[in-house]
Order: structure tokens, then C-alpha cells, then sequence
């Protein structure tokens, strides 16, 4: 079977896209090199050990993020096999050797080889021990990447994993945008890293990681304490092996029910109670509460909104981690861009539930439709993201940054609300049907309109930068706040129109784009067409095709 | 469901629905090629063809979610692809396995629904309420449960509320009886009954001919994109025993010969 299943994964991994494949690969190569480089010119076998364990860190930490960052691109997946006749266990185990076969782990072996390489040079009779620890580091790390991809997807079934998958999330994206600002004085340290090695407190948290175990096993040894050595291999041997079996559990086929398990009605479900709405009778007023009700309680919603407000948060950290505190009062309205990011596919996200809105057309209906979910996607965010920009503010003490922060938020709250719509609208990009999705990342594609949010941003949001330093410079930055308040309600409402009047226009062919896929779609957009047609164009060609697992 | 109210009289003696050479290909297929129905106010058209014929292609093109590659659909004289508004307006819709607004429960779905089809909160909340009590899915409402946890069959009992939520004066479901247990079957043909009886005309999908033949007084035959036959039951089964031998007349078997499968005894 275990041979079937590694066919099986070639012949996906031959229909996947480029791309991702070669920069994951050359990434890969380039870290094998680096790990070997440091190695090999290490000035000490104490530095040597100091800088694998780092490097043994980053290679864990790769593991653990890659696949989520791609998608689970050349990854087979455990549903896949849910209908077979097979036992549950032996498809996980499968499953997960099938993750051995390939670049990754290959050359995750060159890279641990160094350990035996470090154990051989320090003294020859603990090279067993650097063997050992080799092999037993590629097991570990591969199990423990699939260990984290499944949680992920296992995600969906509890409060708690989403949280977790939401906290994944939010630190990968925050790595994404602002991982640069830990890394510059890394990087500015690397040359003299294989000189001096890593120093003080850096050394004593490296120790405790358990891929740095093989490497003080190694050391033990060397320094005639065999039985540390064996203790710490011993003990990393342990744990790879929890690893495995939790991985195999984990991998096993299993039907499950979608998302999250309630167990208590759902807030705000008694419609037929009599009392007082809050919302306005109207079209409008419905779409609110339904969004609303949507964002509250639907998982994968949950996890942009969540994993939105992490990314501001660890970006405001690692600013003052990295001796930048000048970001962190900023966090919120990182997170409200985010945010933008993250909702900027809305339609895709609720895949051919749009149904509703084409047979339901009314006068005023479409309008409604856009307009309501901009209102749910500000009461959602305004709040939490003032209410975070207040917390970081007093926990630095930056109240001078107090001006500015309020600017930007202002403008960002506008800005993206309006670019989230348009992008929703002109870009939308299916995932997995709702009612079919188990997956954290089943939901529709939208790289492109990250992207674009990145770049129309600060374009869209420019008379505000400039009024900003305008004001900034004359001593009164206040006076760009009303600045900010007309740029940003403007572009809220202009893009929402826009993105209203495109929504009614091409009402059954944005359904077509979810219900037949792109090509079908491709045939209906107009060759040449104007900035949003090219615009729908482009994310038909650029983002990722999801399809579901089942028919 | 008394408390109903049809939508404004509509123009003259036109239809309930017509579709008028309705053509669709997707790649290379044509789904429906060259599909010409005409529904007579207060009938029941049962819409068959095997797998694949172009069905929901064609029923998707008739309510506007599909823009045909050329012709059209008219709902009581209303143009559906000229005034889709207006069209909209008096047709119930229930496409067949698509999502809804999954994180709600079935009450706050029809309570979204309604308000946004603009009927008020109040005969919003009496439609709905009496609907879910009537295709029993008041008890999953009481314990607060959401769409995405409902069954096949109870997902296709609350799509068909949203469809009858707004008293249309043409309903066009697309498999309504798929998945749906022999009870609520029977409530389900009373509904339509109750509909038609109303004034209100209906068209439905299906596989099962009995089905077909036992409940809807007009067939229309339809393969590979093509109308094959349509007419009062009486007139499409002509001389046939079934309404299943004239399908398979028209549309050709595959026979199961002695030879075939043998490995099936064995
Ligand atoms: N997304 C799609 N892409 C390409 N072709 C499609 C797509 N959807 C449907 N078709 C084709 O259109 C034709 C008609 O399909 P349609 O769904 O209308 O059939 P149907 O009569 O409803 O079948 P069923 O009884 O199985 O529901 C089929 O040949 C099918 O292959
Ligand atoms: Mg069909």
C-alpha cells in the first residue's frame, strides 16, 4: 500500500503549479548549504554546537510553517481515503511515510548530516551517537510538520485548535511583513557568527529546544559523560517516537461533521422570541445580522478575523523585541490591514451560497448585499482594533505616537473596508464549497488581492500620509486626523459603490465564476475591457484553484 | 399556508414560464442545445432526462443564474434576462446542491431571507414560523441548530422554504425529492398540491418517473441539451405502458446482457 500511496503523491505533485515548488526548493538548497557552510567554518567545536542548534531550531521551524504557507502543496490528503475498506492506522502510517519521498526530507538529511559531521570532528568515537541523531532529527521534524498540518485541519472541530490555528496564523503573517526586522540584526551578526558563535541567554534558550538534544547528546559524549549522552538522545528518541504515533493518529482517516461543535445554542438564535431587533427592517439590516451572525460563528471567518489580530499584535511585539518601539502603538491598525487582507474574498469564502443573492434580486438588494457587509466588517474590527491601539500605546508609554496612530487607523479602516468589497467582487476566487470544507485553508485563494491591498494601499490612502507629515512637521499632527476621516470614508464609499454597481452588472456571471470554475468563467469576462475587467483577469490566472475533496 | 398572498396580477394570458431556445455549452459540451419549453399557468411540468442531460443547466438558465449563450426564459411575459428584477420577483427557486449562509439556523436564514425579498418582519416571522413547523424542522430550530449541521434531506426542506418564502406565483425546483425521507415526501407533494391547486405553477427535476408520473400533470423529456418530448402525461406516454418505457424508448438503453458482469455470481 505504502507504495501506492507514494506513486499516488507524484502523480498530484506532477498537477501542481511551479512555482511554489521551485522556491520551496531552492530554499531548501540554500539552507542545506548555510547549515553546512556554518558548520564546516565554525572557529570551535563550542561554537559549532551553539551555531547547529540554531540552525537544527530554524530547520524545525520550517517544517512546521512550510506547509501551511503553500497550501499542502504535494501533500496527500488523509480524507481522500476515507471511503477505503482499509485500516484507519495503517492508511496514517502510510500517509505519513509518503512524507519521507522527496526534496524536502533528502536534503533535510544533508543538513543533519552536519551533526555527524560536528560529532566525528569533535572526537571520532561519538560519531555513532551524531548517526543516530541524524536520522532520528529528519523523522522528528518531518512527523512534526504533518503533527501541525493536521492540527491545523483538526483545527476546525474545536474552539481551542482554532484558536491555536488563529495564533499559527497570525505569526506566520507577521513574519511574512515584519519577520525582516528580527532578522536584520541577525543578519548583521552572521558574519561574525562563525567566529564567536551565539552568546548568553540566546544559548540557554537554543538548549532547551528539543532538536538542540541530539546536538548536547553529541557534546556529552565528547566531553566523556556518556550517560548525559545517552540521556539526551534517549530522550529525544522519546519523544520523535510520540511524534510519530500522535502523527499516524492523527493521519488516519476519519468522518467527521464540519466545524466547529456547538454545545449550547448559538448566540443570537432566537429569532422567534419576539424581542426587540436591533437591526433596521430593511435589506440592509438583514445582511448586517446575517454577516454578523457569520463572522461570530463560522470558523473559518473566526480564523481570518483572529489570526488578523495576532499578526497585529506579534508585529507590534517583535518591534520591541528588536528594539523598534516605535511599531508596536501601530499593532491595531497592522491588524485592520490585515484584516482588509483577509476579507478581501468574501464571495469566494462563501462559495455558491451566492445563489441566494442572484435569485433573490431585488431593487435595492445587491447594494444591500455590499453595503452590509462593509458595516459588519467595521463594527467587527473598529472596536478591537482601537481597543488593541490603546493597550500598546500605554504598555510602551509612546503617547507622542498617540496622533498618528489615531490617523492611521482612521484611514485604515476606510480604505481597506472599501478595497475588501471591490477585491471581493472583482476577484473572487472559489475554495471548497461551505458546506463540504474540513480543511483550515479550504477557503478560496486570494494571493493576488493580498497583493494588491499592499500596493493600492498606500496609494489609496496618500493624502493622508501626506497631510500627516505635513502637520507632523508643523508641530499640529492633529490636524491630519480630519484628513484621514474624509480619505478614508470616501474610499469606503466609492469603492463599495463600485463594487456594487459591478456586483449588479455581472450578478450571474460572478455565480458562474464560483459554481463552473475559471474556465467557463474566462469565456464571460470582456477581452478588453477596462481596469476591472483586466483586474478579474488577472486573478483568474493568478490564484490557485481549490477544488473539493468530494464530487 | 393560507396567509399567501400571490405578487401583482400579471400581464394578460402570457405563460407562467416559457424558455425559448435556450443554449449553453460549457468547453465542448453542449449542455443545453436549443431548450424550447413552454409552461400553461397552474400546471405541474415534471422535467426528466437521465444524468448529465442538461437539466439543471437549463433550469439554471430559466431563473437567471446562468446567462444563456442565446435565447431566453419568460416568467409569466417577464423577460428574465431584460428584467430580471421584476422576473425574480415571482419566481421560487431551489437549485440543487448548492450552499446556503451555513452559520445560521433555519429560522434566521427564512428571517434574512424574507426581509430581504422586502416582506415585512412581522408576516416574515408567521411564514417562516408556520413553514418550519410544517416541514418539522422546528424541533432542530428550537435546539438552535445551524445549517451546515443539517441533513441532505433537511437542507433540501429548508431551501425549498426560502423558495416559497415570498408566495411566488412559479416555483422551479431542481430535485426536490432527492434525499428526502418518504414522510416528508408526502408533506412535500401536499405543499405542491396546496401551490397548484392555488393558481401557482411548478416545475420540478427528477429521475424517478413514478415520482414524475404520479404527481405532475405535464413531462417534458429532455437528453443531451435536447427537448425529446413534451406534453400532457396522457400525450408524452402515447401508447406506453410507463411514463418509464417512453424514456427509454426515446433516450435509448443500455441493455445488461447475459455475458456482462458475470463476475457479479461468482
Ligand atoms: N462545471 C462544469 N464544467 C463543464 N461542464 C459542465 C459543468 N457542469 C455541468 N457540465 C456539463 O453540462 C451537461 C449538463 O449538466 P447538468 O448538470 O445540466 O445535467 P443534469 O441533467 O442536471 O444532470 P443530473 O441529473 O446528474 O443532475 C453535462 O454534460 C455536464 O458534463
Ligand atoms: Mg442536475
Amino acid at each position: 500500500m505504502v507504495e501506492l500511496l507514494i506513486r499516488l503523491k507524484f502523480t498530484l505533485g506532477r498537477h501542481t503549479t511551479g512555482a511554489t515548488r521551485w522556491f520551496s526548493l531552492s530554499l531548501i538548497l540554500l539552507g542545506a548549504g548555510l547549515t553546512w557552510y556554518l558548520t564546516v567554518t565554525a572557529a570551535s567545536a563550542e561554537v559549532r554546537s551553539s551555531l547547529l542548534m540554531l540552525v537544527l531550531a530554524v530547520w524545525a521551524g520550517g517544517w512546521v510553517l512550510g506547509p501551511t504557507i503553500t497550501n499542502g502543496v504535494g501533500v496527500l490528503r488523509s480524507q481522500y481515503f476515507t471511503l477505503l475498506p482499509l485500516d484507519r492506522n495503517r492508511v496514517g502510517a502510510g500517509l505519513l511515510v509518503t512524507m519521507f519521498i522527496g526534496a524536502g526530507a533528502l536534503f533535510t538529511l544533508v543538513a543533519t548530516s552536519a551533526l555527524a559531521w560536528h560529532a566525528w570532528a569533535s572526537d571520532a568515537a561519538a560519531l555513532f551517537l551524531g548517526l543516530l541523531g541524524m536520522l532520528l532529527l529528519v523523522v522528528f521534524m518531518v512527523s512534526l510538520s504533518r503533527l501541525v498540518f493536521r492540527a491545523l485541519g483538526a483545527a476546525m472541530h474545536s474552539r481551542l485548535g482554532m484558536e491555536i490555528a488563529s495564533l499559527q496564523w497570525g505569526l506566520i503573517v507577521a513574519g511574512l511583513f515584519f519577520g525582516w526586522v528580527a532578522v536584520q540584526p541577525a543578519l548583521a551578526a552572521v558574519g561574525s557568527l562563525s567566529e564567536f558563535g551565539l552568546q548568553g541567554t540566546a544559548v540557554t534558550v537554543l538548549s532547551v529546544l528539543p532538536t538542540s538534544w541530539p546536538v548536547l547528546a553529541v557534546d556529552a559524549a565528547v566531553a566523556g559523560a556518556w550517560g548525559a549522552a545517552f540521556g539526551w538522545l534517549g530522550a529525544f528518541a522519546a519523544l520523535t517516537l510520540v511524534t510519530v504515533l500522535v502523527t499516524v493518529r492523527l493521519l488516519a482517516p476519519a468522518v467527521t461533521s464540519r466545524g466547529v461543535r456547538r454545545r449550547s445554542r448559538p448566540l443570537g438564535s432566537r429569532v422567534f422570541d419576539g424581542g426587540r431587533p436591533l437591526l433596521p427592517d430593511t435589506p440592509l439590516g438583514a445582511v448586517v445580522g446575517k454577516e454578523l451572525r457569520q463572522w461570530w460563528r463560522d470558523p473559518w471567518r473566526g480564523l481570518e478575523l483572529r489570526s488578523s489580530l495576532y499578526a497585529g499584535l506579534f508585529i507590534g511585539l517583535l518591534g520591541l523585541i528588536s528594539y523598534l518601539p516605535q511599531i508596536a502603538p501601530f499593532s491595531g491598525v497592522f491588524a485592520v490591514v490585515i484584516m482588509g487582507m483577509s476579507s478581501s474574498n468574501l464571495y469566494g469564502h462563501d462559495g455558491t451560497a451566492l445563489w441566494l443573492s442572484v435569485v433573490g434580486q431585488g431593487r435595492d438588494t445587491v447594494r444591500a448585499e455590499i453595503r452590509g457587509r462593509q458595516v459588519a466588517i467595521a463594527l467587527l474590527i473598529t472596536p478591537l482594533a482601537a481597543l488593541m491601539s490603546v493597550v500598546m500605546v500605554v504598555a510602551t508609554g509612546e503617547y507622542g505616537a498617540v496622533p498618528y496612530v489615531l490617523i492611521g487607523l482612521v484611514v485604515a479602516l476606510g480604505v481597506t473596508n472599501g478595497l475588501a468589497v471591490l477585491l471581493s467582487v472583482v476577484a473572487v476566487t472559489p475554495g471548497v464549497d461551505p458546506h463540504r470544507r474540513v480543511d483550515a485553508n479550504d477557503t478560496g485563494d486570494n494571493q493576488l488581492q493580498v497583493w494588491l491591498t499592499l500596493v493600492a494601499f498606500p496609494v489609496l490612502a496618500a493624502p493622508t500620509l501626506a497631510a500627516a507629515v505635513w502637520a507632523g512637521a508643523q508641530g499640529t499632527p492633529w490636524l491630519a486626523v480630519p484628513v484621514a476621516l474624509a480619505n478614508g470614508a470616501l474610499a469606503a464609499w466609492l469603492m463599495g459603490w463600485a463594487a456594487h454597481r459591478r456586483l449588479e452588472s455581472r450578478l450571474p456571471e460572478t455565480f458562474t465564476r464560483i459554481r463552473y470554475g475559471k474556465e467557463i468563467a474566462a469565456q464571460a469576462v470582456p477581452r478588453s475591457g477596462g481596469l476591472l475587467d483586466r483586474l478579474e483577469r488577472g486573478a483568474l490566472s493568478a490564484n490557485n484553484e481549490i477544488k473539493p475533496t468530494g464530487s | 399556508m393560507g396567509g399567501m398572498t400571490r405578487a401583482d396580477a400579471p400581464a394578460a394570458a402570457a405563460p407562467a414560464l416559457e424558455l425559448d431556445e435556450l443554449t449553453k455549452t460549457f468547453n465542448e459540451t453542449r449542455a443545453a442545445d436549443g431548450v424550447s419549453l413552454t409552461v400553461p399557468r397552474g400546471a405541474m411540468l415534471g422535467l426528466v432526462g437521465p444524468n448529465g442531460a442538461g437539466k439543471t443547466t437549463s433550469l439554471s438558465m430559466a431563473v437567471g443564474l446562468l446567462r444563456p449563450d442565446s435565447g431566453t426564459a419568460r416568467v409569466l411575459g417577464v423577460d428574465v434576462w431584460k428584467d430580471p428584477v421584476e422576473a425574480k420577483h415571482r419566481l421560487g427557486v431551489l437549485p440543487d446542491g448548492l450552499s446556503l449562509p451555513e452559520r445560521l439556523t433555519g429560522g434566521e436564514l427564512l428571517d434574512y431571507w424574507g426581509r430581504l425579498r422586502g416582506l415585512d418582519r412581522d408576516v416574515t416571522r408567521t411564514r417562516a414560523e408556520e413553514m418550519l413547523k410544517v416541514l418539522e424542522l422546528d424541533g432542530a430550530e428550537r435546539d438552535g441548530v445551524l445549517v451546515a449541521e443539517y441533513s441532505t434531506g433537511m437542507r433540501k426542506k429548508i431551501g425549498l422554504a426560502t423558495a416559497l418564502l415570498h408566495a411566488p406565483d412559479v416555483l422551479v425546483l431542481d430535485e426536490p425529492y432527492e434525499a428526502v425521507d418518504p414522510v416528508s415526501a408526502r408533506v412535500l407533494t401536499a405543499i405542491l398540491r396546496r401551490f397548484t391547486d392555488g393558481g401557482g405553477t411548478v416545475v420540478i427535476s427528477s429521475h424517478v418517473m413514478a415520482l414524475v408520473e404520479q404527481l405532475t400533470d405535464r413531462v417534458a423529456i429532455i437528453a443531451e441539451g435536447r427537448v425529446l418530448a413534451d406534453g400532457t402525461l396522457g400525450d408524452v406516454r402515447g401508447v406506453d405502458a410507463t411514463l418509464e418505457d417512453t424514456f427509454v424508448r426515446l433516450v435509448g438503453a443500455r441493455e445488461v446482457s447475459e455475458e456482462d458482469l458475470t463476475w457479479l455470481n461468482s
